[in-house]
Parts: C-alpha cells; structure tokens; sequence
C-alpha cells in the first residue's frame, strides 16, 4: 500500500475531463506533483481532500477512499492551499488554534500546539498580529503552520512558495526539507517550479492534460543516469577523442573543437585532463552534468506530446 | 515542549468526535459576532423594550406602585397572552435588525478572505460548517426573543396573586415556538443573503429588503387580483398572523377579512427555508464551481 494509491481515477468537473484513468502508487516521502498549467494537479489535490467525486477508478490516502472516508483522510492531512486561505480578522494564533480544533485537537491542546507551529515557521513574534496584516511570505508561512499543528501524517502543499522573494522561499524550502527529514510526515507538494520540487522531492509525478506523463522516483533515476560532459578544446581534437575513446567513453566531436562524451563511472574528469596534457590539448571549458529533473520533464512533456500524436493519428 | 523550541513534534493525543466540531464553529463564530462593539450596542437596544415591558408587569401586580403614578383599578394593563403577542413581536422585529449586522459578520469574513478551501479541508462537512454558523445566530437571536420573554413570564407567574403559569402555558409554549420559527427562517435568510452579498453593508441592506420588498410586491398582487394570496409574499403580515394563533391571542387581520390558513403560513415560510438552503449550497464549496 502506498501513500497514495490511484487507480484508473477519473474526474469530470461540468463535462470536461479533468483527470483521466489516472493509475499509480506513489510511496516517497516526499512526492512533487508537477504539471503545466492546466494539467490537473489542483483537481488531484481536490480530489485528495474529497472535494470532487470521481466518476470513474478511486483514490485512496493511507488505503482510505478519498470520497467515503474522507473525514478521516482530512483529519490526517494539513493542507495548505495556492491562493490567499485565511481569516484576516483573526490573530495567527487565533487562526491556527481555530483550524487545529477543526482537525479534532482539544482547545487546550490546539492553543499549546498553534503556538509551538507558529514558532516553528518563523511567525512566533507576530503571532498576536492579525492575519490580514501579514506581508504576503508570513501568510505563506501561517498557512503551513495551520496545516502542520494537527500533527498531519500528510501535508500537502500547493505551490508553496508562490509569491515569495528568494529570501523567504529559501527558508520555505529549508522547512519542507526539515519537515521531510524529521520523518513523520509524508509531504505532496505541487509546484510549477522545478527547482522546488527537484529540492525537496524524492518522488515525482509530472501530470499532462490530466494524465499521468511520468511517475519517477528522482533519486533512483539520478543514478541510473550517466554522466554527460561537453568539453571545448583548442588542439588536435580529434587524436584526443580517439583516445578517450579507447577509455571506454562514448564520444561525439563537433567543430569548433567541441567534444560530447559520456563517461562511465570509473572515469573521472582528472583522466581527461591527463591525457589532454600529454597530448597538448588545451580544455577551456568543461561542463558535467548528470540528468535534471528538467531533462525527466521535458521528456515527459515530449513522450506526452508523441503519445498525443500517435493517438490522433 | 517549550514553544520557542524549534522543533516539530507529531501529535500523538487524542481528537474529538467528528460531530463535535460543529461546536467549535459555532463557538468561533459567536466569538466573532459578539467581538464587535456595535453588536453590543444592538443587544443592549433590544433589551431596552424587555425593561419597559417588565416595568409594565411589575405595575400590573403591585397597586402600591399604581396609586403612586395615579392609576386606578385593577385592570390597569392586562396582562394576557395579547401583552407577550406584543413582547413577541417586538422582540422579533428588533432580532431582525440583530440579524442584518450580526449574519454578514459570520459568513463574510470567511467569504471574503476565501477561507472556505482551509476550512473545509478539516473535518468538516459543507452542512457541520453551515449549522454552525446557525446555531450561533440563533443563539445570538435568542438571547433577544425567546430568552427574555420567557423571563418575563415567569416573572409575571411569580408576581402574580393567581396560580397564573398553569393557566396560562399556552403563551410560555407560544413564545418558544413562535420565536424558534423566527429564529430559524431569519438565520438561514441571514447567512444565505450573506454568503451570496461580498460586501457586509449591502447584505445588512439584503436582509431588510428580502423582508420588505416582497411585502410591497405581495400589497400590489393583493390590491391588483383582489386576492388574499399576495399575503404570502408579505411576511410581516404572515408572521402577525401565526403568532396571535400560536400564543392563543386575538388577531387583528380577523377584522379586516384577510385571514391566511396557517397551512399555507408554514408552507410559504418552509419553501422560503428550502431557497435560502439551496442559496447556501450553491455558494458555501471549498471550490468554485465549474460550469461548461
């Protein structure tokens, strides 16, 4: 059983489908959720959380179905939405105790609790501060603080760094990781940026006009994956290729002195530095790189594209 | 754990029942609607009739206090189910005004800061959310109807002479339901104008004229088809003539021969419930609704 569990899950809201036959078991501990505009990722969440029926397949959180049971899926999940979700008129401790009752904490234990996540995220001297007088980082960070005082055993959250200066979404992404680490709480978060997710994800689920474009764990495909390095020489370029050939490289060379190569794992960078010194090639520019999570969405978004094409066909 | 400890701990304690939380709405939401000092200002307003009229049973019971302000006989005010008719309306008509500040605070804070995604993201149903923002209007209603009348006759029962509460039941069961009916068709008409009104000043408007405006409309159907029906669009006029019956009081519209069937009184008010109901369906979603 994973965290969650999709199977040939179909949403319709009015007539358009949504989500279509979505199917997939997701178990990291934490799970990014990526997708181009439009591609559904909202209406998983929704559907998640119980907002929207499915017409056809379930999801389950924790093997619970999120339609029939989703009272008890929401009293483990913390939620923090995309958009401005909040009470302004409420003080932030007021508001996080008010939403940690609704999760079923009792009010002594849902006041103790607001105070302890309101200092966790960094809001602990204004939380006496209205919420509507907060800057647009601290209402991010209150609305993590009400989704984490329950003590949810599933945060999900919905582009959490929408809006912030680089300042505040370095220290929304330090929580994330911390929260990951500490390790009692699976995280979903849905973020157009990649960056975000390839920061704190260990698992990704890239969705495209409501299907399921890749479902990939991130760490195990970065091992799989080879290294590529782009070299730009001055020299005799092409005995140079042919000698790192003969080290068991794949290698392609371009004009301009530009070489392509793929290096197996027991080859380091410094060999080709060796033998580019006794061959009297200069390497002006090396540049390694393995697989980005950019590269596994853009093939998705292309394998998309092609699934797409044969099926118009 | 201290609280500036850094620290994020799983909560391993124990939750509350599901149905519970329709409590912790409705405590919140009375918090919010007595928070404001202008809601303490109408409360006090609606109070002030309640004095007047206890002012008035206290005179009724003590001829000492008679002679000195120079009344004479014993049936200086009776005080009969027409008396708490009187104190039921008043008490209603003032819950009204209660209702147009004190409604739009409930729902149009969360309306307007689009709270509702957070919101029912707990464990709370649409429906455990709604009838807890009711059941503090109707609290809130209560302590300005049925409340106060119900201390006034047991005040009348305990400074009269006569074993008056036996006799007089009927009138402590009228006003409790003559109230609860009350209670209950403004709050959903608060909260339903409410959610569907974004600023707060136009929906205390709505509420008034969602009660008067069809008065009026009703008035011309009447005078114009010469029919009693329009009535039912009048809900002053309908309201006036459930209580009396309800309290076992004298009716006025008796003598003027534009008598409604308390029938079609409770089928016009529960079909008026059955709208506002489907109002707040419509409006009270985490999402927005996607038509097309």
């Amino acid at each position: 059983m994973g965290i969650i569990d999709l199977d040939r899950l179909t949403v319709q809201l009015a007539t358009r489908t949504v989500l279509s036959d979505l199917t997939g078991q997701l178990q990291g501990r934490a799970i990014g959720l990526l997708g181009p505009n439009g591609a559904g990722k909202s209406t998983l969440i929704n559907t998640l959380l119980g907002f929207h029926r499915p017409v056809r397949g379930a999801a389950r959180v924790f093997g619970l179905d999120c339609h029939r049971d989703s009272a008890q899926i929401r009293g483990g999940i913390g939620y923090m939405p995309e958009n401005d979700s909040f009470i302004g008129n409420m003080s932030g401790v007021h508001f996080v105790r008010y939403m940690a009752e609704l999760a079923g904490l009792p009010p002594e234990v849902a006041l103790e609790r607001a105070h302890e996540a309101l200092f966790y995220v960094g809001l602990g001297e204004v939380r006496y501060r209205k919420v509507s007088t907060y800057s647009l980082g601290m209402k991010q960070l209150v609305k993590l603080a009400q989704a984490l005082a329950h003590g949810p055993r599933l945060l999900i959250l919905d582009e959490p760094t929408n809006g912030l200066d680089p300042v505040a979404r370095q220290r929304m992404i330090q929580l994330i990781k911390d929260i990951r680490e500490e390790g009692s709480i699976r995280l979903l978060i849905s973020s157009h940026l990649l960056r975000d997710i390839d920061e704190t994800c260990d698992e990704v689920l890239i969705l495209k006009n409501g299907r399921i474009a890749a479902l990939t764990n991130i760490e195990e495909e970065r091992r799989s994956n080879r290294s590529f390095v782009e070299l730009e020489t001055v020299g005799a370029t092409e005995r140079f290729s042919a000698s790192i050939r003969g080290l068991g490289c794949e290698c392609a060379s371009f004009p301009g002195g530009r070489i392509k190569l793929v290096i197996p794992d027991n080859i380091e960078s410094r060999d080709l530095y060796t033998i580019a010194s006794e061959q009297g090639v200069q390497i002006r520019r090396m540049n390694q790189r393995r697989d980005s999570l950019e590269d596994i969405f853009l093939r998705a978004m292309e394998n998309g594209r092609e699934r797409t094409a044969h099926g118009s066909l | 754990m201290a609280v500036y400890k850094r620290n994020y701990s799983a909560y391993t304690g124990s939750v509350t029942s599901v149905g519970s939380r329709i409590f912790v709405v409705a405590r919140y939401a009375f918090a919010e609607a007595w928070s404001s000092k202008i809601t303490i200002g109408l409360f006090t307003v609606c109070l002030v009739p309640c004095l007047v009229f206890m002012f008035g049973i206290y005179l009724a019971n003590n001829p000492l206090a008679r002679s000195l302000i120079g009344a004479k006989g014993s049936q200086f005010i009776a005080i009969d189910a027409s008396y708490f008719l009187r104190i039921l309306q008043t008490q209603s008509w003032l819950a009204l005004v209660l209702t147009s500040w004190v409604a739009p605070r409930l729902i149009g804070f969360d309306l307007a800061d689009n709270a509702l995604p957070i919101l029912l993201s707990h464990p709370v149903s649409r429906f455990n959310y709604l009838l807890g923002k009711f059941l503090a209007l109707a609290a809130s209603l209560s302590v300005v109807t049925w409340i106060p009348c119900l201390l006034l006759f047991i005040y009348q029962g305990y400074s009269s002479d006569l074993p008056w509460v036996a006799a007089n039941l009927r009138i402590a069961a009228g006003l409790i339901a003559g109230a609860a009916i009350w209670i209950g068709f403004l709050s959903l008409l608060g909260l339903a104008l409410s959610s569907w009104v974004k600023w707060r000043v136009v929906a205390t408007g709505a509420i008034f004229a969602a009660v008067f405006v069809p008065a009026g409309v009703g008035a011309i159907v009447s005078a114009v088809l010469r029919t009693r029906w329009g009535f039912l669009l009048n809900l002053p006029f309908m309201m006036s003539s459930l209580w009396p019956r309800m309290l076992g009081a004298p009716e006025f519209t008796i003598h003027t021969g534009r008598v409604l069937p308390t029938t079609a009184i409770v089928v016009m008010l529960a079909l008026a419930c059955m709208v506002c109901a489907s109002m707040l369906n419509a409006r009270i979603r985490a999402r927005e609704v996607v038509r097309g």
